[in-house]
């Protein structure tokens, strides 16, 4: 019997907004632990929960992006609970009525769209970091409060790769916007996938399994595709799914049992007390949107058009919104961009992958690689002066021309000391014009060579190869 | 006689005058705290106090500041950084907070001197001022001790009515304010929620929750809602209405006030000496041209009052505790787990009491209860706001005794759910539904305990409330009625 896999994904992205969702500790990520905590953070008795604003943009960019009705109306409610790592005992969160609702959006499958819906966006806040040790916990609160946006797709992914693909895309959103950096690995953007099977044309799901703990878009895949068959191959073998929430074992790439769910728990939701209803005004609203940094499917679209860039090359700059972000203002300073893109993904991503930072990282000016592509390009300088210039560049972040100048980096571009070099190397093999003349057209490569030689690499090309010609032909 | 036994504005007058000093007045405050035998407080705070008094001493007090070196009280479930903030509870025994109170912090700022944090029912919640962790609070009128004062701000209402302070900080989530006011004599009074900041207040049930405060008249109620009235970023549900000034607008003039009676309340009421004060007083407010009806509510929605109450103050409430669980707050105690740890906390932090109304509220959230309960109360208290705000169209206030006794007795009084039922003694809670402004003031004596009378207006009508309010005081003599200048009375 065959089945078909019935994927429901719920995303949690960590925002990367100042401060946090309720309160005005900073987030800067990676500080040490425990001293980016304010009180409420921390839940001491009497303080009280203020909505980070610049959270709530976000939440409005997103849910534009995936074409959701927008409340003009804010709510939060308490989700009751008691963990250890919930500072209030509840979680402000947006049970009743989500930011966000109804929307979708489409993935390619080989040049196929497909559109996914997506149920709800909420706005949360995060609990703090466990650190479990042998036999104690530590707990750090600077991950409290930071805000988190919660995506729920319909039950409408049908297999790891179209899952993949919609993560892939959320993900693409939230980092365009500005929203998130989206790095699952590090946590600040989390998945759980709801998977179950049914037979093909059934109406019914199947029992539905949770998925936890997958900290890459690629396990994602994995996790579903494995379940997937481990559920057929119960079913196959007349046992039942149970319901139960699963890890991905990374080493093993297969999901194992953590708990075996009974009733869902029940989280006593009511409406937060200490926020009231706050009105969205449409100004605010729209203010949000055309403020939202370009997102990606318009930026590829721009890359295509106005750069002209062919798309293998624009797909390659835009898969990081940053290096993309680089690219933009660097061509602001060229006309070049096709030069320029080549110069970006080899040079720059090939110095970025060799000492393994991010472009945010980079020390050098966008304009500053403008300049050294144009340099390159109008052959005033070589490739192995190009390089040199590019290792000082990086080092200094300073003007390519200032440093041609230093480096003394120029090429011979006068035409008579050009010939003159020529001429002596007719003279030392006399037999190269004839050659050239019966057709032995290598013999102009050999001439090139040779002054090439001579000065160390340093004739401008295009000129010598005019003058090459001519005296070749007399 | 001393400065301490006169009202919040006379000793203001006195010491820009210079016949006292802010030094003076502290040492007898803190002496008077010490004395006093109706465990009133948590904490005395003497050092600090005497040298902060010092400091105020040795500049020129300012006319028109008039809680410059004005020794207050604080109920000690309002955060006070540095001191002891334990809401009378022993889950929060040893808690030192490190920020202040948005209304502690406005208080320090004018020059007011913080000599005492109160006793409490624990975490406020109850309303006989018995359930603190250190025991039953008394009423300064009873030196027998038979009987209660009320809660739960029951500290802070002794401090007052025994001229301990002129003035102090209590907290109102079903009229933990206004009932011990009722039955010490003095002037309690709950703003419109929103008025006054709530942050730092630790909350029990933050939609009812408000903070209050007693004063021995209502012109000296005015001058401190004047002060701790404004807009506080720190809690979001802090209204954004421009300043008012009450004592300018004070006036005692209620020509042409209408005031609604409700019958079904005031009929239910079997004490004739309360009965028969309220209906001088209505008499005497009739003389002075206000217009007096009686109106029907309806019982049905008054019976509500009580359950709808419990419902949601107590779900709020588990909620609002729960960070209270031995690894952050509450006493950490060991297990195994994280269950166990949070577990012994609670067990042994919170008394029977609480646990009960934790219970109870938590029941009343569960997903199979949530709409027979829990939704059930909102409707319930939506109603019941929904009934007044119409009275409010057609009146300036409603006006009923603030309680159906005087004080009540220790003996009998517990804090349980009870069955009994008398909308009389819960009807303040509507001041809470609404946020309405509600302030009681002293009505009569019986037997030598004092009883007081409620003003109710709609929200931000606080002007309207006082000035009514103001009459009444009028009509009463009762302005700067404390029970050292009773008792003198008395005698005279």
């Amino acid at each position: 019997m065959n089945f078909e896999t019935i994927v429901g994904i719920e995303i949690h992205v960590e925002m990367k907004t100042k401060s946090k969702m309720f309160s005005l500790a900073p987030i800067t990520f990676g500080d040490k632990p425990n001293t980016e905590v304010a009180l409420l953070d921390m839940a001491f008795p009497g303080t009280m929960p203020r909505v980070n604003k610049e959270a709530v943009k976000n939440a409005i960019r997103v849910s534009n992006a995936l074409h959701m009705t927008i409340d003009h109306e804010l709510w939060f409610d308490r989700k009751n609970y008691f963990y250890s790592d919930l500072p209030k005992g509840y979680q402000i969160t947006q049970q009743a009525r989500p930011i966000g609702s109804e929307g979708y959006l489409e993935i390619d499958l080989d040049g196929e769209k497909k559109r996914i819906h997506v149920e709800r966006l909420h706005m949360e806040e995060d609990t703090c970091m466990q650190h479990h040790f042998s036999d104690y916990t530590l707990l750090d609160y600077n991950r409290a409060g930071i805000p988190l946006i919660e995506i729920v797709s319909k039950p409408e992914i049908r297999s790891g790769l179209e899952a993949r693909k919609y993560v892939e895309k959320i993900r693409e959103i939230v980092t365009y916007s500005n929203v998130s950096d989206g790095k699952m690995e590090e946590g600040s953007l989390r998945c759980d996938v709801n998977v179950s099977i049914r037979p093909y044309g059934s109406e019914k799901f199947g029992t539905k399994v949770e998925v936890k703990n997958l900290n890459s878009i690629a396990n994602v895949e994995k996790a579903i595709d494995f379940e997937a068959k481990r559920q057929s191959e119960l079913l196959l073998m007349g046992k039942e799914v149970e319901q139960e929430t699963r890890r991905f074992d990374e080493a093993k790439k297969e999901t194992v049992l953590m708990r075996k769910k009974t009733d869902a728990a029940d989280y006593k939701y009511f409406t937060e007390p200490n926020i009231p209803p706050i009105k969205l005004s449409e100004e605010f609203i729209q203010n949000a949107i055309d403020t939202c940094p370009e997102l990606y499917d318009h930026k590829l679209e721009r890359f295509l058009t106005d750069y002209k860039l062919n798309s293998i090359d624009a797909k390659i700059i835009l898969s990081d919104v940053e290096f993309a972000n680089y690219y933009d203002e660097a061509a602001k300073f060229t006309k070049l961009y096709q030069a320029l893109a080549n110069y970006m993904i080899s040079e720059v991503n090939g110095y970025l992958n060799k000492n393994d930072i991010s472009i945010l990282e980079f020390k050098v000016e966008p304009k500053f690689v403008a300049e050294l592509v144009e340099l390159v390009q109008s052959k005033q300088i070589n490739s192995s002066q190009g390089k040199e210039i590019f290792a000082k560049m990086v080092k200094e972040n300073k003007s390519p021309l200032k440093l041609q100048k230093e480096l003394g980096a120029t090429l011979i571009s006068d035409e008579e000391t050009i010939r003159k070099l020529v001429l002596e190397v007719l003279a030392q093999n006399v037999t190269l014009r004839d050659d050239y003349k019966a057709g032995k057209t290598r013999a102009q490569g050999f001439v090139m060579g040779q002054i090439m030689k001579k000065t160390g690499g340093k004739v401008n090309p295009g000129i010598a190869n005019k003058v090459i010609v001519e005296e070749l032909k007399k | 006689m001393n400065y301490l036994d006169l009202t919040l504005s006379e000793i203001h007058e006195a010491l820009v005058n210079k016949q006292v000093t802010p030094l003076e007045l502290t040492k007898e405050a803190i002496k008077r705290a010490k004395e006093n035998k109706d465990n009133a407080f948590e904490m005395i705070i003497e050092e600090d106090a005497i040298k902060r008094a010092e400091e105020l001493s040795k500049h020129e007090v300012p006319k028109d500041n008039y809680f410059y070196g004005i020794p207050y009280v604080a109920k000690n479930n309002l955060s006070t950084k540095g001191y002891e903030t334990n809401a009378s509870s022993n889950i929060l025994n040893g808690y030192v907070p490190l920020f202040d109170a948005t209304v502690i912090d406005a208080l320090n700022k004018a020059g007011a001197i913080l000599i005492g944090k109160s006793t409490l029912d624990e975490l406020a919640m109850g309303g006989t001022g018995t359930s603190g962790h250190l025991g039953t609070t008394y009423n300064p009128y009873d030196p027998k001790h038979l009987h209660l004062i009320g809660g739960s701000s029951c500290g802070s209402a002794v401090a007052v009515a025994d001229s301990i302070v002129p003035f102090a900080l209590g907290s109102d989530t079903g009229d933990s304010v206004r009932k011990p006011a009722s039955h010490s004599g003095l002037v309690g009074l709950k703003p419109t929620w929103g008025l006054i900041s709530r942050f730092g207040l630790f909350p029990f049930a933050p939609s009812l929750d408000h903070v209050g405060f007693f004063t021995r008249s209502v012109k000296d109620s005015a001058i401190a809602l004047n002060l701790l009235a404004f807009h506080d970023d720190n809690d979001s549900t802090s209204s954004f209405k421009p300043k008012v000034d009450y004592l300018k607008n004070l006036s005692s003039d209620v020509k042409g006030k209408k005031l609604a009676v409700i019958t079904e309340i005031f009929n239910s009421i079997e004490d004739e000496a309360i009965k028969s004060s309220f209906l001088k007083l209505i008499e005497k407010l009739k003389n002075d041209g206000a217009i007096v009806e009686y109106i029907n509510f309806d019982n049905k929605l008054l019976n509500a009052i009580y359950p709808t109450y419990m419902v949601i103050s107590c779900a709020e409430s588990t909620s609002n505790n729960a960070n209270l669980d031995g690894i952050k707050f509450g006493p950490y105690l060991g297990g195994k787990t994280y269950q166990e740890v949070m577990y012994n906390a609670r067990t042994n932090g919170f008394s029977p009491l609480i646990k009960r109304r934790f219970v109870l509220g938590s029941y009343s959230l569960m997903r199979e209860n949530q709409q027979e309960l829990f939704l059930r109360a909102q409707k319930a208290r939506r109603l019941i706001v929904n009934k007044c705000n119409e009275i409010f169209k057609k009146f300036d206030a409603i006006i009923l005794p603030a309680s159906p006794t005087p004080a009540p007795l220790e003996k009998g009084s517990n804090e349980k759910v009870r069955n009994d039922y008398l909308a009389a003694d819960n009807w303040l809670a509507i001041g809470n539904f609404g946020g309405f402004p509600s302030i009681t003031l002293p009505m009569g004596f019986e037997d030598e305990l004092p009883f007081g009378v409620n003003i109710t207006c709609e929200p931000f009508n606080e002007v309207g409330m006082f000035n009514i309010a103001s009459n009444v005081e009028k009509n009463t003599g009762f302005a700067g009625l404390s029970y050292q200048n009773h008792l003198e009375k008395e005698v005279k």
